[in-house]
């Protein structure tokens, strides 16, 4: 079904809408008293992905990004805001889904987890975590479970599947879990998968081979992701496109190269200037920025950059945070001063 | 008076041999059996000179720095090997001769050592007793104040912060003051073992900055060790590659990376992905680290390694000289191509 | 969503899923779940702890199973007077007879001392030396080894029951009620604590508040003023002791543990699967919360002995024997300050009460090592 909606336009209709996205979280809350303050985890986002694109979504601890893919698969439900999901040509709204939709979502929609070591149950076997949305969801019969989880393992690289039908977690090292994880997420034949720094936990040797298995996999099963990622470097490796977070707010969104090469925003430009490159003869231009993150704690309405802007002006402090700016070939900014 | 404000590297003239690591062995004793953590490990750290240990995790990196440090667990044991610091030997001090030099002469910035401020404690206060116990003389107050206060300044933290708590501080500038606590001895040596791995991009290139100047100006010596070869790159001078508890290449850290000499150093190399150059496959390494109760024969990478011939699996290699002061430990090291060579 | 199970076999280069797996399901469950038996069982008896807690409750289970198979088998003829000398009841209501109070103690069958009469009477007044009271026909009889005709091995009560066959009975009586006290605590506790932890809220407000209450109320107190509205029997005084002891301190503690286990990525993967509320506490929160559970149900059986046999020494239970009830028919038949001479009437009892506690304790610390990594020796 996927398929068919590849062909109906990939430029034209979207996988997956994000519109004006907030996540607030109330902080010092009770039930005796309202909250007054709130944390601006998500603070209005907009992107589109592509069916079959894969999106990056980059920035440091504490911008959002986690929310956000947390947003969208629906473990935390949206302050305010719209994320459209296009499924058999129809839009639904995850952000209000009705109860009856629910699982029709958790068929479509899927995640993998940063670290492999909590993201399996201790408990139950890699058969039982594999098939656990088919069991749910009441899919097929134990034996066709079984075949489909033994498919997945086998196609996921783990060979043969019999051989870890039947383990539990702690029998596996961390590649392995991983895959596990993998398999898990694609079991149901989702069309969108949000990947949670899905490599960061894992040894350098090891975390290329799943990323290749990754976009191989996206490949077969047609999935597009939703890559959150803190390594600018990874977020190239896997993306077509890379969103740069900052506080809450997308700051630049441009296809991948374009925005390695020609970065516009001043955030996106300091971040790209601290990656270590693996290379001793690289000498990179510094670009210097002030202190550190300010908190999300209840932000005046200017851009959220502000205090840290070596390029800021009276426009900037006086008005609100910048919308984006188009500056073509699917790259925007929101900066007042380019 | 103005000593103790004077924060400097102890070692000896810049270019001559200050540690010497010879034929490091140490095994951990575990109800499984001996895993043979440091295997016949040997280098050598020059005066004023930052070096690198590399490695996945489980190599041996951490174990290496620890055995030089003599804070090993229980059940560990030093099999054999000599460690010299100006030419003395570590190895045959008893506890409390080795407790004595080392705050003093090696010093360490844990992995994670951020978290490992006493929370009740000022900053300030903590590094003051890291100076009573190991400073030589007798401060007085002010001029434990004034030397904290010239540490901190040289690390890139306000003075006036040192009556702050832990929790008071964000993760870089915690970082910071553990390169303060660091250098508050004189050291001669410093191991930093991954001092920016939980940080942030922005504050990780702080931080790497203010410790490569740190070192250019007060000459001193340096062993970073890392997993992230770029951090590696970034800042040291020379670099080792350990795999499975072996140091497998060493040489300069331009050589190395332009040119790697060992399979594994060569993988590692072709499978970290960069923001610049060009967008590339990245060759996998496949397979996992081998289990050190049972390692390999021969060759422990060999198993793993898309270069191996028969000798690999039955002959342990040696580091042989391979270029000026390049070194690596394989028996088909000419086999390895440039790097690139291997894509499609 | 058949499409999904038949895959396009081109994509797996000639591997057939449907040749992975001959055995059911059930078979490799059952496999799995006897290997991981056996791994636990190891790290459990690497224990000597462990061992000897689980040989001191198998030496009790056995005393609990011998005492029906003996009064089916060797004991079934001992007749005395129409009734079965080894009956724990044959004592209780045994033959009372009028005797004269004397200051010299000849005739244990027509007279009785004092000290012993001052025991027996109601009031607190000492009874004068000639007068006569109603008191039991037999006195409390030493052990004997050996002898047909007094065949009472460790004894007998004051009146006249044996005290062996009423340990064996009482063991089987402990049992009785430390299973029903520990599992309907555990039960109690593991689904207050997790259900408090997952939905968080008011709901956990609450649940935790009325813990909070639970802790507060003095469990011993509370169980004596009970007593003095209702009949309490084993059973339910088992039923009240879990209760209470579920609601209280073992709820706070595994709803700790459901907590951290709440947070755990897995849980949210679970969610993802489409899984509901019921699905995530049963299969995913309580199988990790299970373990500690079950060392609690350890210490749950102890503090039910100790319970009961308070209650039982103070005569508020209404229980048919159990090793509380021996030690207060001799404490009220006053042979508490007789100390050693009569050992038979506490000592057997109060041994019983304290080995059998400290053999689940022993098996409770021993798995705390298997829950608790952490508290391994390397």
């Amino acid at each position: 079904m996927s398929e068919t909606m590849a062909d109906a336009g990939a430029d034209t209709q979207p996988l997956i809408k994000v519109e004006n996205l907030r996540k607030l979280f109330p902080v010092s809350k009770s039930i005796f008293r309202e909250a007054h303050d709130f944390v601006h985890a998500v603070d209005g986002i907009d992107f589109e992905i592509a069916p079959g694109e894969s999106l990056g979504l980059v920035g440091e601890s504490g911008c959002g990004k986690s929310t956000t893919g947390r947003m969208l698969t629906k473990l935390t439900d949206a302050t305010s805001g719209q994320i459209l999901l296009a499924d058999e040509g129809e839009l639904i709204d995850i952000a209000s889904i009705q109860r009856s939709h629910m699982r029709r979502f958790r068929r479509r929609v899927q995640m993998i987890f940063q670290d492999p070591f909590e993201s399996l149950n201790p408990r139950r076997t890699v058969y039982d975590t594999v098939a656990e949305s088919l069991t749910v969801q009441r899919i097929g019969s134990v034996q066709q479970r079984e075949e489909r989880v033994a498919e997945l393992l086998h196609r996921v690289g783990l060979t043969p599947p019999e051989q870890f039908l039947f383990r539990y977690p702690h029998e596996l090292s961390g590649g392995q879990r991983q895959r596990v994880a993998i398999a898990r997420a694609l079991v149901i034949d989702p069309t969108f998968v949000v990947a949670d720094e899905p490599t960061s936990m894992l040894d350098v040797s090891i975390r290329i081979s799943i990323m290749d298995l990754m976009l191989k996999l996206a490949e077969e099963f047609n999935v597009s992701y939703l890559y959150i990622t803190h390594d600018l470097a990874v977020a190239r490796y896997m993306c077509d496109r890379i969103a740069v977070m900052y506080l809450g707010k997308i700051v630049e969104i441009a296809p991948t190269e374009e925005l390695l090469s020609n970065p516009q925003h001043p955030y996106t430009r300091a971040l790209l200037s601290a990656v270590p490159v693996p290379d001793p003869a690289h000498k990179r231009e510094r670009i210097d920025i002030k202190g550190g993150i300010s908190k999300a704690l209840n932000p005046p309405p200017v851009c959220r950059f502000i205090e840290r802007c070596p390029r800021a002006t009276d426009h900037c402090r006086t008005s609100d945070h910048p919308e984006f700016t188009d500056l073509g070939d699917g790259h925007f900014v929101a900066c007042y001063n380019l | 008076m103005a000593q103790t404000l004077h924060i400097e590297s102890r070692g000896g003239r810049v270019g001559t041999p200050l540690l010497e690591v010879q034929n490091l062995v140490m095994h951990y004793g575990t109800k499984e059996g001996e895993v043979s953590a440091v295997d016949n490990v040997s280098f050598t750290l020059n005066n004023g000179e930052a070096i690198g240990l590399v490695g996945e995790s489980g190599c041996g990196k951490t174990s290496v720095a620890l055995t030089l440090l003599r804070l090993l667990p229980d059940n560990s044991v030093i099999k054999g090997g000599d460690i010299k610091l100006d030419g003395e030997s570590l190895i045959d001090l008893d506890e409390e001769q080795m407790r004595r030099r080392r705050w003093r002469d090696i010093s360490m910035v844990f992995q994670g050592a951020m978290n490992s401020w006493n929370p009740v404690y000022r900053i300030g206060d903590q590094i003051r007793e890291a100076l009573r116990l190991h400073w030589p003389e007798t401060l007085t107050y002010q001029e434990e104040t004034d030397r904290i206060g010239a540490l901190f300044e040289l690390v890139g933290l306000n003075p006036v912060t040192m009556e702050r708590y832990p929790h008071e501080f964000s993760g870089g500038m915690r970082q910071r003051a553990v390169i303060a606590m660091a250098l508050s001895c004189n050291p001669k040596v410093i191991i930093a073992d991954e001092p920016t791995t939980a940080l942030d991009v922005i504050v990780q290139d702080q931080i790497l900055r203010e410790l490569k100047k740190i070192q250019q100006e007060l000459g001193m010596s340096i062993i970073y060790i890392s997993h992230d070869i770029a951090v590696i790159a970034e800042v040291t001078e020379r670099m080792g590659v350990m795999y499975a508890g072996k140091l497998v290449e060493l040489g300069s850290t331009l050589e190395v990376f332009h040119r790697p000499r060992h399979p594994y150093s060569y993988l590692l190399l072709s499978s970290t992905p960069s923001i610049t150059g060009p967008r590339r496959k990245l060759a996998p390494l496949e397979g996992e680290p081998p289990n050190l109760l049972n390692p390999p024969t021969g060759c422990r990478f060999h198993p793993r390694c898309p270069f191996a011939i028969d000798k690999c699996s039955s002959e342990e290699p040696g580091l042989v000289e391979v270029g000026e002061g390049h070194s690596v430990a394989c028996w088909n090291w000419q086999e390895v191509p440039e790097i690139g060579g291997l894509q499609k | 969503m058949a499409d999904i199970l038949t895959p396009p076999t081109e994509r797996l280069d000639g591997f057939d899923p449907s040749a992975v797996l001959e055995e059911p399901l059930w078979r490799i469950r059952l496999r799995l779940s006897w290997r991981s038996f056996r791994k636990n069982w190891a790290l459990f008896s690497d224990n000597k702890m462990g061992i000897v807690g689980i040989l001191i409750i198998a030496l009790f289970g056995i005393m609990a199973l011998a005492h029906p198979v003996l009064m089916a088998t060797v004991w079934q003829d001992h007749l005395e007077g129409g009734k079965n000398v080894y009956d724990i009841r044959a004592g209780a209501d045994s033959i009372i007879v009028t005797k004269t109070i004397v200051e010299e103690v000849t005739d244990p069958v027509t007279q009785i001392s004092q000290i012993e009469a001052m025991f027996l009477g109601t009031g607190v007044s000492i009874p004068e030396i000639g007068d006569t009271i109603e008191a039991p026909l037999a006195n409390p009889a030493p052990p004997v080894l050996s002898g047909v005709d007094h065949p009472h091995i460790l004894g007998t009560d004051p009146f006249g029951g044996d005290v062996f066959s009423q340990l064996l009975f009482g063991a089987r009586a402990a049992f009785l009620l430390g299973a029903i006290a520990a599992l309907s605590s555990v039960a109690l506790a593991t689904l207050v604590g997790t259900i408090a932890a997952y939905f968080g809220g008011v709901i956990d407000t609450l649940l935790m508040r009325l813990a909070d209450l639970v802790i507060l109320i003095p469990l011993l107190p509370l169980l004596i003023v009970v007593s003095g509205f209702w009949n309490v029997e084993l059973t339910m005084l088992g039923i009240l002791i879990g209760v209470l002891g579920g609601l209280g301190g073992t709820a706070i503690i595994l709803k700790s543990q459901a907590l951290s286990v709440k947070v755990k990525p897995f849980i949210d993967a679970a969610r993802i699967a489409g899984g509901g509320h019921w699905r995530i506490i049963t299969r995913h929160i309580i199988p990790n919360v299970l373990p500690l559970s079950f060392l609690y149900m350890m210490f749950a059986v102890t503090g039910a002995i100790f319970t009961e046999a308070a209650l039982s020494f103070l005569g508020l239970l209404n229980i048919q024997q159990s090793w509380g009830i021996m030690i207060n028919i001799a404490h009220t038949q006053g042979y508490t300050l007789e100390g050693l001479d009569v050992w038979w009437l506490m000592l057997p009892a109060g041994l019983s009460i304290t080995l059998f506690s400290a053999g689940f304790f022993l098996v409770g610390r021993a798995m705390d090592e298997v829950v608790n990594p952490r508290l391994r020796k390397r």
